[in-house]
């Protein structure tokens, strides 16, 4: 209350000051005359014409400061998979020729603002047009930007069609985290939908037990909502909460009817040994990623709820994550996470990274600690409040470190449809024979 | 009536000021309605730069302005952050430079510089007025409800804002968002059709279409822009509103809420984003090319020097409106389309960079060897070129798309565009405000104000959007309400700081240009009939306003608008009314 007071005095103060200003104002300029505020006096002119320059220098100075300080480490290092190379690669042939245009065309028009500066005894060169000229700086441009398309299209093209079929993995973009699912030994991700999903099958998966766990899900919430709409009604037929919530029962009553009857007639074949459900048998869903270093991946991407933009900065890849929709990225990692961490630049910006980790720690009062590098998988897509917090580490490993990891986790953080063990590492390795 | 007739009848008070007919007034209402929209739309960017460059900091001020719904103790509320983005993106790109700054100078200037008695049609100017106000209000005014304004992200990308449950801006919010946004397509067609039928019927006698300043020219494109590009957003927004109240499916498909999953199916939220791109990238034109276009007369007049390549600045303005269309994929190389429409969009969407640095070129040169006044309207013109030419070479590696895949949705994205679309216009904006001050209000700023305001202002932008760039090259996304979650991040605690104070004192800065623009209204001294010794029309009409604009007959042209310090005559300027001398060549 204290302080909106004190803003709503402010305010008026303000204006009230305002007002006096305006007084002085025109106290001054009747002092003056009014004939100063209409033309620029010569001085006034150089002055503003050397400003351009000094800004010009400013401006310079500010952006190679920029450059030198995070322009050589932004904090991405060098890319850490297969195609991620030929994105930077890519990227530091535009700079090359965008720096110096950027720099040469500046200089023109501020050096050019400073020198021409308006002097009343000199007068401007009539020149409207020079079709030479003109053609040059169509042409010149042209030629840059066809180098650029061309190149840039060969990048594109690599990237998104020669893509090697690679160890298929899904991840699964929810507000506000994912999943991932491995899958497995035959390399094909059971078949999984929407309709499907629920507290205990997250991702949908559809087989023959995933299917009669659901109906019986949706058996008990219709009857919950049966019991409690007819536990709750007077004698006259009136309701004993809101309309409004009875809508939403009722509403949400006939969509799980609607739903159990798509269910029916276009998931479940009713055959419990058909093969569509075979291939989530071996599947794996963690909560962290683990690749092998220089295996290819195919990462399929869904989405429960809104779109989501599954990023991964150290491998330059992302693709939305779009309800309704698979979309897929390759990639290939090519840095370990253990090389990476010993990489002297990496440890250095770490180091670096710790120290203004922890002052702010420190400053909020909570307890430090040492941070390290890890890849990373984040949101890039605007998806509502937590969208800043959607994060899930990515471990980058040699492949006996993978298998050890599999097996290890295989209690807490596995968990396979079949409900039958697996042994993943070993199926595998005889998979790929 | 003829208007010879009309402007002697005397108005009240309402006819004069509110319900005005009369271009010259609508385009004040306008100007004025935009100043305060953009006011809001800037404060609301100062507000969460707050939180962005002291995560940690409680500022009770915020609880004071937003209420504490939005930011309980001075915290900023993550739902409440994502608003606040939301309604400046929004407030800033329609409100301020469409409305605003098309809405201004397209009013003001048109029948001035082609040399008519007002718009084709008074009565569509007054109403595109009024429904721009009404949409003014039910924009702002999404910001006082509980649950907050929409919230989705100035694209307001369904699912997200589709469903209450997504977020508490989807709804309330967003259904403001939604009529608001109706009501302003409408108001901005009624003006574009305005502005075509005006500039094509009633140019005065020797007004031929190459005899047109370049400022009629880029309002000319911007119309014909917004009149084909506005219907695709209205009926992306009416699909919008129907899959939110009607139970339709159009974005929406295999969708699971806390409740289960929802009926709808077969949708694609896809397909939103290509009808919404397909006005979104035409709008960075439409607010571009007034801009570019008062530019080009500006910089013409006080470098006393004929544009350079003036057929040339009307070619590229046309290879730019066309290419507007074909471009808008590139928006959208990530949503998973065929990586071959990527290639196609690429490759467009680079072209555009070919009439861009014929411009940019055009304008140095027009420069060179020329007397430049340094008005605070020419140094704002000088911002601009230059915020142009920074912000278009960095377009370049985001047309690309294989660059995309590692620049997407990041600060990269949010340094470019607001240095490339947001400053330059509205540093053209401010140009034409100083510039065209006397023909708005017959009154005169101060010079030596708007000088401080230029330099605080490119200073203080600069600042804010270069840094920018690099937040973008670590990966930061944009959009984030906070940064400090992800450790990688923390060598950017700093550089955040630095934006912030640039961001703040930029802002704080407006209040100078605030104090003269409505000190100068009431205050300023006089305005001269051509005060910047300038050759178009708008120039040879009387300093006070009447209505049909002169007294008399309409000045015929003779001759193009830049016809300055030509050999041979005495003064540096020749306006287009006067007749070619004997033997005098025309340009």
């Amino acid at each position: 209350m204290e302080i909106k007071f004190i803003i709503i005095i402010t305010v008026a103060l303000f204006f009230i000051a305002l007002v006096q200003l305006m007084k002085i104002y025109d106290l001054a300029a009747k002092v003056r005359g009014e004939k100063s505020q209409e033309k620029l006096s010569r001085s006034e002119n150089l002055l503003m014409a050397n400003l351009m320059l000094v800004f010009m220098v400013a401006f310079f100075g500010f952006i190679i400061w920029l450059i030198s300080k995070y322009g050589s480490n932004s904090g991405l290092y060098q890319a850490a998979s297969a195609h991620g190379k030929d994105i930077d690669d890519l990227l530091m042939i535009n700079w090359y020729i965008i720096l110096p245009v950027f720099f040469i065309t500046n200089a023109l028009l501020f050096g050019f603002s400073w020198k021409y500066y308006y002097r009343e005894e000199r007068k401007a060169l009539y020149y409207p047009h020079n079709n030479k000229l003109e053609a040059v700086w169509t042409i010149v441009p042209a030629i840059a930007l066809a180098f650029i398309v061309i190149y840039g299209l060969m990048t594109w093209n690599k990237i998104m069609y020669n893509q090697e079929k690679g160890e298929v993995v899904e991840v699964y973009a929810y507000q506000f985290g994912w999943i991932v699912r491995y899958s497995g030994v035959d390399n094909i991700l059971g078949k999984a939908d929407y309709k499907m999903v629920s507290s205990s099958n997250p991702l949908g998966i559809i087989t023959s037990k995933t299917i009669q766990d659901t109906y019986v899900e949706i058996d008990q919430r219709v009857n919950d909502i049966d019991s409690i709409l007819s536990n709750n009604i007077n004698a006259d037929g009136e309701y004993l909460f809101p309309e409004k919530k009875v809508d939403k029962l009722q509403e949400e009553f006939d969509r799980l009817k609607r739903r159990k009857y798509r269910i029916e007639a276009s998931i479940d074949r009713k055959d419990n040994n058909s093969v569509a459900y075979e291939s989530s048998n071996d599947d794996i869903v963690v909560q962290e990623i683990h690749l092998v270093k220089d295996q290819p991946y195919t990462f399929k991407f869904r989405s429960k709820d809104v779109i989501h933009c599954p990023w991964f900065p150290h491998f330059r890849a992302q693709i939305n994550a779009v309800p309704g929709m698979e979309t897929s990225f390759a990639l290939t990692p090519t840095i370990t996470t253990k090389e990476m961490r010993a990489n002297p630049d990496v440890q250095k910006h770490w180091e670096n990274i710790n120290v203004i980790h922890n002052e702010r720690k420190r400053k909020i009062g909570e307890p430090e600690e040492r941070v390290l590098f890890d890849y990373v998988l984040m949101c890039n897509k605007i998806c509502g409040a937590g969208h800043s917090n959607m994060q899930l580490k990515v471990i980058v490993e040699t492949q006996e470190e993978f298998n050890q990891w599999i097996e290890n986790n295989g209690d807490k953080k596995r968990l396979t449809f079949s409900g039958q063990e697996v042994n993943w590492s070993k199926t595998k390795s005889q998979a790929s024979l | 009536m003829s208007h010879d007739t009309h402007h002697h009848h005397k108005e009240s008070f309402i006819t004069k000021y509110i319900f005005s007919q009369d271009h010259k007034m609508i385009a004040r209402q306008y100007l004025i309605t935009a100043i305060f929209m953009g006011a809001i739309g800037i404060a609301l960017s100062a507000l969460f730069r707050l939180k962005l460059g002291w995560p940690d900091d409680k500022f009770p001020i915020l609880e004071s302005i937003l209420g504490s719904d939005a930011a309980p103790d001075g915290l900023l509320d993550s739902n409440w952050y994502l608003g606040l983005v939301t309604l400046h993106g929004t407030i800033m790109v329609f409100f301020v430079l469409t409305g605003g700054l098309s809405g201004t100078f397209s009013n003001l200037l048109i029948p001035l510089q082609v040399g008519a008695r007002d718009m084709a049609s008074g009565l569509l100017n007054m109403i595109s007025y009024w429904l721009f106000f009404l949409s003014s209000v039910l924009m702002a005014a999404s910001l006082f409800i509980e649950t907050g304004p929409a919230m989705a992200g100035w694209t307001v990308y369904p699912p997200l804002s589709v469903l209450a449950e997504f977020q508490p801006g989807s709804g309330l919010g967003m259904t403001l968002w939604l009529l608001s946004m109706t009501v302003f397509i409408a108001s901005s067609l009624l003006g574009g059709i305005n502005y075509i039928v005006t500039i094509l019927n009633l140019r005065t006698k020797g007004m031929s279409m190459t005899r047109l300043p370049l400022t009629i020219w880029a309002f000319f494109i911007t119309a014909i822009l917004g009149v084909l590009s506005f219907p695709v957003l209205l009926s992306a927004a009416v699909l919008l509103l129907m899959d939110r109240s009607f139970g339709t499916s159009f974005y929406m498909s295999d969708i699971v809420t806390s409740s289960g999953a929802l009926d709808a199916t077969g949708g694609s939220p896809i397909l939103y984003e290509h009808l919404f791109w397909f006005l979104g990238h035409p709008e960075v034109y439409i607010i571009l090319l007034p801009a570019l276009g008062m530019t080009s007369e500006i910089i013409s007049t006080c470098s006393r020097k004929p544009i350079f390549g003036y057929r040339a600045m009307i070619g590229s303005m046309l290879a730019i409106g066309f290419l507007s269309f074909i471009v808008w994929g590139h928006h959208m190389f990530l949503t998973g389309m065929n990586p071959f429409l990527g290639g196609v969009f690429t490759f467009t969407t680079l072209l555009i960079a070919i009439p861009s640095a014929v411009k940019a070129f055009n304008f140095i040169t027009t420069i060179w060897k020329g007397n430049v006044m340094m008005t605070p309207a020419m140094m704002f013109c000088i911002g601009a070129v230059s915020t142009f030419i920074s912000g278009g070479v960095t377009g370049i590696i985001l047309a690309d798309s294989a660059l995309d895949i590692s620049q997407h949705d990041t600060y990269f994205v949010v340094g470019h565009f607001h240095i490339v679309m947001g400053m330059t216009a509205i540093l053209g904006m401010f140009a034409g405000i100083y510039h065209y001050f006397p023909k708005l209000f017959s009154k005169m700023m101060n010079i030596r104000m708007g000088m401080a305001h230029f330099w605080i202002t490119i200073v203080c932008g600069y600042g804010v959007f270069l840094p920018m760039h690099f937040l973008g090259e670590g990966g930061l996304p944009r959009r984030y309400y906070e940064n400090t979650n992800f450790p990688m991040f923390d060598h950017f605690l700093d550089l955040n700081i630095l934006i912030s104070i640039f961001a703040s004192v930029g802002v704080l800065a407006q209040v100078i240009f605030f104090f003269n623009f409505f000190y100068s209204v009431f205050r300023g001294p006089k305005a001269s009939q051509n005060p910047w010794n300038a050759n178009s029309l708008e120039w040879t009409t009387p300093v006070e306003h009447v209505h049909g604009n002169w007294i008399g007959e309409i000045p015929t042209v003779y001759r193009w608008p830049y016809d300055y310090s030509k050999p041979g005559k005495e003064k540096d300027f020749v306006p287009q009314n006067i007749p070619l001398d004997d033997n005098e060549e025309e340009h």
